[in-house]
């Protein structure tokens, strides 16, 4: 029987293609829709709005994570992946984060800062904008309005979403 | 064996025939499990007269539930869940019965059936289920830190609620010329934390108690409460982490049954796949387990140099060595592309060569040998009488396979053998998962073969709520039973999880009896024991034969050292 | 942290409520390909001998007291404590359970994380070379504020979501991207032709034969039909995307059309 013993880490290695490592999330890609939190089992991913300033923190806690790579497969753009990165043994625990900011939008009709980023309406517009005038600004509309803007106007006007859009925004994820 | 196999619809019949008033109601929840509900104070009395009249089926105990539904009417509920097995006919059936909140204890069943011992004990710890007569009533698994009435499972407890008081824990006292040897809940021989002692004359360890449960993360409340319905199966995964998968897809096939989810074909074949990968991995980390144990250090590390080619196969073909991350509800995650299955097809070759060469040296090293023939014999009776599962069933002679008398997954449809040995002895143990490596490899190769096309996942608009069902699989340790009731918001209103070694412990008392305390780590590592799959408390008597409760600490003091970690 | 000079480590290993995962690749490392005895780590019996503790899963009630008292065992130096795997870092999945307290750090100091579910043995010896001072590490933060409004915005963005699900009901998450860019090729291909989809049939047909996999032929042929099949559902919702199809493969193709 021949000498086995991997001469690592005196020599480095790669995990193979099919490896899940540390997930990292592409800021180009992210528009912090937070499918991915919803979907981590273990809440490595939290979302934060701050109301005030109008920002959306995406804090990917690495110590946390799982590996489990639901986030991927939510994700609706690709934003999030686990990469086949391991060597991630630190002496501090604040390494393994990743945080991704971003701006919140405003209610069109209060201005108050809501629950939806600037790029999550954007991208929103990219699937819509095929759709006749009239429909497409009633449902851009509707998507940045405030909690209590919201509730009084979205029942209506949401009927007849198609899905993609539904899952750009966060309401469709499994 | 006479051939003659029964189906639901006769148990029925049976059942009300034999039973007559004392069947309230009979409810079918899947085409193969059928409930009784009878009167809270039979409970115990029939699910006895049950496992009697199916004896001969090789019936046992697979797992008790306890649920609070008080939310819906009332009541508690205690389900005890009894399998016929030895391809028999392919029925569960559930002996229910409903328990008032004001009044909540149902007589129980320990005293004439030794295996309800720790079932009885937890629902009583996480949901205040009294069972009255129950010969130890102690704790068992939930934190001695944890006030005395508060129960985890009931509805109105929050999942992060953390409640303390002064810990505190009873253990028996020491009888006349006995002394006590604490053992754990660290020690060297140990690979997960318990705390055993062992009551000792001279060199003989006449009784044994136990404080385990040092592994309890609150699992199936994080279920019902945190987590969605496809994020169950990556915690499922987590309650162990050599046999994960088989949790996972046992939880699915329960949810998939209870909601009628058709699960695609090619996701039966590749659960079926990694699921026998999994088998593999793990016999071949016991047989290296075993062989260290014995003091044959070369052989377990033969054994593992081997097994790391089915990790890395693992690896490849699910993204992670341990945890594969395949399952969701209504099928799996990931395909096996061509590439893959040559990867799989290689990696199987070199391992049958390589593990024939191991297993010829392994059975041809007199050491070996001689450690395990003769030694922990566990009788055929009594393996029946305590439930026991898996390899350590079929090594006391016991031909049951949840793979054959309860088809999942794809093994209907693939041939393989279920080795069976009658000697009960650590040896025979032993050879059954030796040929089951074999077996695993047959499998996964003819798998392949008739792998389907089609989909991988199932569509699953919605899962409807309060349906139950059970979801089952032969982990490479004996039969996992999960229990699944559906309930609102995405999420499992109980799930149950029953590990298999959960019915094995209970019997490894029977297993030490008359053996030197030299061959204690061996035997007890010889049911290969999981400990946070089952993580209870456990109390083993080996006196002579009077009734007795398990004895888990011995468990966790050989398993630990049998895990390679004593040094 | 002053760098510390540590010859023969001595370990031991405590399981504070894990899986068994991360403690079967602990010992793993110690097996033929790893040999983590190389570094003059040892597995001892007793705290009182160990240098480390290997910390592996979350920090149960239960154990809790045991944890402490088997600390407070160890010699004064060096104490080091090394968490083995997500739980121990954090909880992981348990982290918020009524049995479970989180990580270790939440009861002792750790001197070092080594995160993973469970850790490759490769990631063990990563966190165990850096203790030694033999490698460095190599994980940061990172903080990255997004200014742009604008994401990158394919214009067929539905059409893709909408295929992107549809495959991975087929061949799942993990390879779905890969094929669905292989299918956006040909479809680009195919519609700077004036019959797209009889070019697509026979760009997906030539497809198949070039690859030996009759898995990749079956998404490939998978996604041409629900192209079909969504165009025409699309075009009756008054949503055109063939239009946008052609304008998007002219564009790719430099602007000469056909």
């Amino acid at each position: 029987m021949s000498y086995v013993t991997l001469p690592y880490p005196f020599e480095p290695v790669e995990a193979p293609p099919e490896y899940r490592g540390k997930p990292e999330i592409d800021p180009k890609k992210c528009i912090g829709c937070g499918a991915c939190s919803r979907a981590c089992p273990p809440d490595a991913i939290r979302v934060e709005d701050d109301l005030v300033s109008g920002v959306r923190r995406i804090i990917l806690d690495v110590s946390r994570c799982i590996r489990c790579a639901r986030c991927e497969e939510v994700c609706p753009t690709g934003a999030i992946k686990l990469t086949r990165e391991f060597e991630l043994a630190t002496p501090s625990k604040e390494d393994l984060l990743q945080i991704v900011e971003m701006r919140l939008a405003r209610c069109s009709i209060c201005g108050k800062y809501v629950g939806r980023t600037v790029r999550q309406i954007e991208k929103a517009k990219a699937v819509l904008s095929p759709l006749p005038r009239d429909r497409l600004e009633e449902l851009l509309r509707v998507m940045t309005l405030c909690e209590d803007c919201r509730k009084r106007r979205v029942a209506q006007a949401l009927q007849g979403v198609p899905t993609a859009l539904l899952k750009v925004w966060g309401e469709v994820h499994g | 064996m006479g051939k003659e196999t029964i189906s639901v619809d006769y148990v029925e019949k049976e059942l009300r025939e034999a039973l007559g008033k004392l069947v309230l109601e009979t409810r079918r929840v899947a085409d193969n499990q059928l409930i009784v509900v009878v009167p809270r104070s039979e409970v115990a009395e029939v699910a006895k007269r049950i496992l009697e009249r199916f004896r001969e089926f090789e019936a046992h105990l697979s797992t008790h539930v306890a649920t609070d539904e008080r939310l819906i009417n009332g009541h508690f509920v205690a389900t005890y869940w009894i399998s016929v097995n030895a391809e028999r006919g392919d029925v569960w059936i559930g002996i229910r019965a409903y328990v008032p909140p004001s009044d909540s204890k149902v007589p129980s069943l320990t005293p004439q059936y030794p295996g309800a011992n720790w079932y009885e004990r937890e629902a009583r710890d996480l949901l205040g289920i009294e069972p009255v007569g129950h010969p130890d009533p102690r704790r068992l698994v939930v934190p001695d830190d944890l006030p005395k009435n508060f129960h985890p499972l009931r509805k109105e407890v929050k999942y992060y609620e953390k409640v303390f008081t002064e810990p505190s824990f009873e253990f028996k006292k020491p009888r006349k010329y006995e002394i006590v040897v604490p053992f754990g809940p660290y020690h060297v021989a140990l690979d997960e934390p318990a705390h055993f002692r062992l009551y000792v004359k001279g060199e003989e360890i006449v009784d044994v108690d136990y404080r385990g449960f040092y592994n309890h993360r609150g699992i199936e409340k994080l279920a019902e409460s945190r987590l969605t319905y496809n994020q169950i199966p990556f915690i499922a995964e987590r309650i162990c982490g050599i046999c994960g998968f088989t949790h996972s897809t046992a939880y699915c096939q329960a949810v998939e049954t209870a909601a009628k989810i058709e699960v695609p074909d090619r996701a039966r074949y590749i659960r079926t796949i990694m699921l026998e990968i999994e088998r593999i991995h793990s016999h071949l980390l016991w047989i290296g387990v075993a062989c260290h144990l014995v003091g044959f250090d070369t052989g377990f590390m033969h054994a593992w140099r081997i097994r790391e080619r089915i990790m890395w196969l693992a690896e490849r073909l699910s993204g992670n060595r341990k945890t594969y991350g395949m399952n969701l509800v209504g099928g799996v995650r990931r395909d096996i592309l061509e590439y893959r299955k040559k990867l799989i097809l290689d990696a199987l070759r070199e391992l049958r060569k390589e593990y024939k060469q191991f297993v010829d040296m392994l059975v041809s090293t007199k050491t070996f040998i001689k450690r395990c023939e003769g030694v922990g014999v566990l009788p055929r009776d009594k393996a029946q009488a305590y439930g026991t599962v898996g390899p350590t069933a079929r090594g006391s002679g016991r031909r049951i396979d949840v793979r054959k008398d309860h088809p999942y997954a794809a093994y209907k449809e693939l041939d393989f053998r279920v080795p069976v040995y009658s000697e009960g002895d650590v040896l025979a143990r032993a050879m059954v998962r030796i040929e089951e490596v074999l077996e695993s490899i047959w499998i996964i190769e003819q798998a392949l073969d008739k792998l389907p096309g089609g989909h991988l996942l199932a569509d699953v608009l919605e899962v409807p709520p309060h349906q139950e069902a059970l979801g089952y699989t032969e982990a490479p340790r004996g039969e996992n039973v999960h229990y699944v009731r559906t309930g609102h918001y995405n999420r499992v209103y109980r799930w149950r999880v029953r590990a298999s070694t959960y019915n094995n412990l209970p019997a490894v008392p029977e297993m030490l009896r008359g053996y030197t305390v030299a061959d204690a780590p061996l035997i007890i590592a010889s049911i290969d024991p999981c400990y946070s799959c089952t993580e209870r408390v456990v109390i083993i008597d080996v006196r002579s034969g009077e009734k007795r409760v398990l004895s888990e600490e011995e468990f966790n003091a050989l398993s630990r050292k049998s895990r390679g970690l004593g040094r | 942290m002053a760098k510390r000079r540590i010859r023969s480590l001595w370990v031991f290993h405590l399981n504070t409520g894990a899986c068994n995962g991360c403690d079967i690749e602990v010992l793993d490392v110690l097996t033929p390909f790893y040999d983590v005895e190389r570094f003059g780590i040892k597995l001892v019996g007793s705290p009182r001998h160990a240098d480390a503790l290997l910390v592996t899963g979350p920090l149960t009630r239960q154990s809790y007291y045991a944890v402490k008292r088997t600390y407070e065992a160890m010699p004064p130096e060096p104490r080091m404590v090394v968490a083995v795997g997500t739980c121990a870092c954090s909880g992981g999945i348990f982290y918020d359970s009524y049995a479970v307290h989180g990580g270790i750090d939440k009861l002792l100091p750790v001197h070092m994380y080594i995160p993973g579910c469970p850790p490759r043995p490769e990631e063990i010896l990563f966190g165990i070379a850096q203790l030694l001072n033999i490698v460095e590490k190599r994980v940061r933060a990172k903080v990255v504020k997004v200014e742009s409004p604008k994401p990158e915005v394919d214009p067929c963005e539905r059409l893709w979501l909408d295929l992107r699900e549809e495959l991975r009901k087929v061949v799942g998450y993990f390879d779905r991207d890969r094929i669905l860019s292989e299918f956006k090729e040909m479809v680009l291909e195919a519609y700077r032709s004036a019959l797209p989809f009889r070019k697509l049939e026979a760009l997906v047909e030539d497809y198949c034969k070039s690859v030996d996999d009759p898995r990749l032929c079956f998404c490939a042929r998978y996604l041409y039909a629900k192209l079909r099949e969504l165009v025409e559902r699309y075009s009756r919702e008054g949503y055109i995307v063939e239009d946008l199809l052609r304008e998007a493969a002219w564009r790719r193709s430099g602007g000469l059309s056909l």
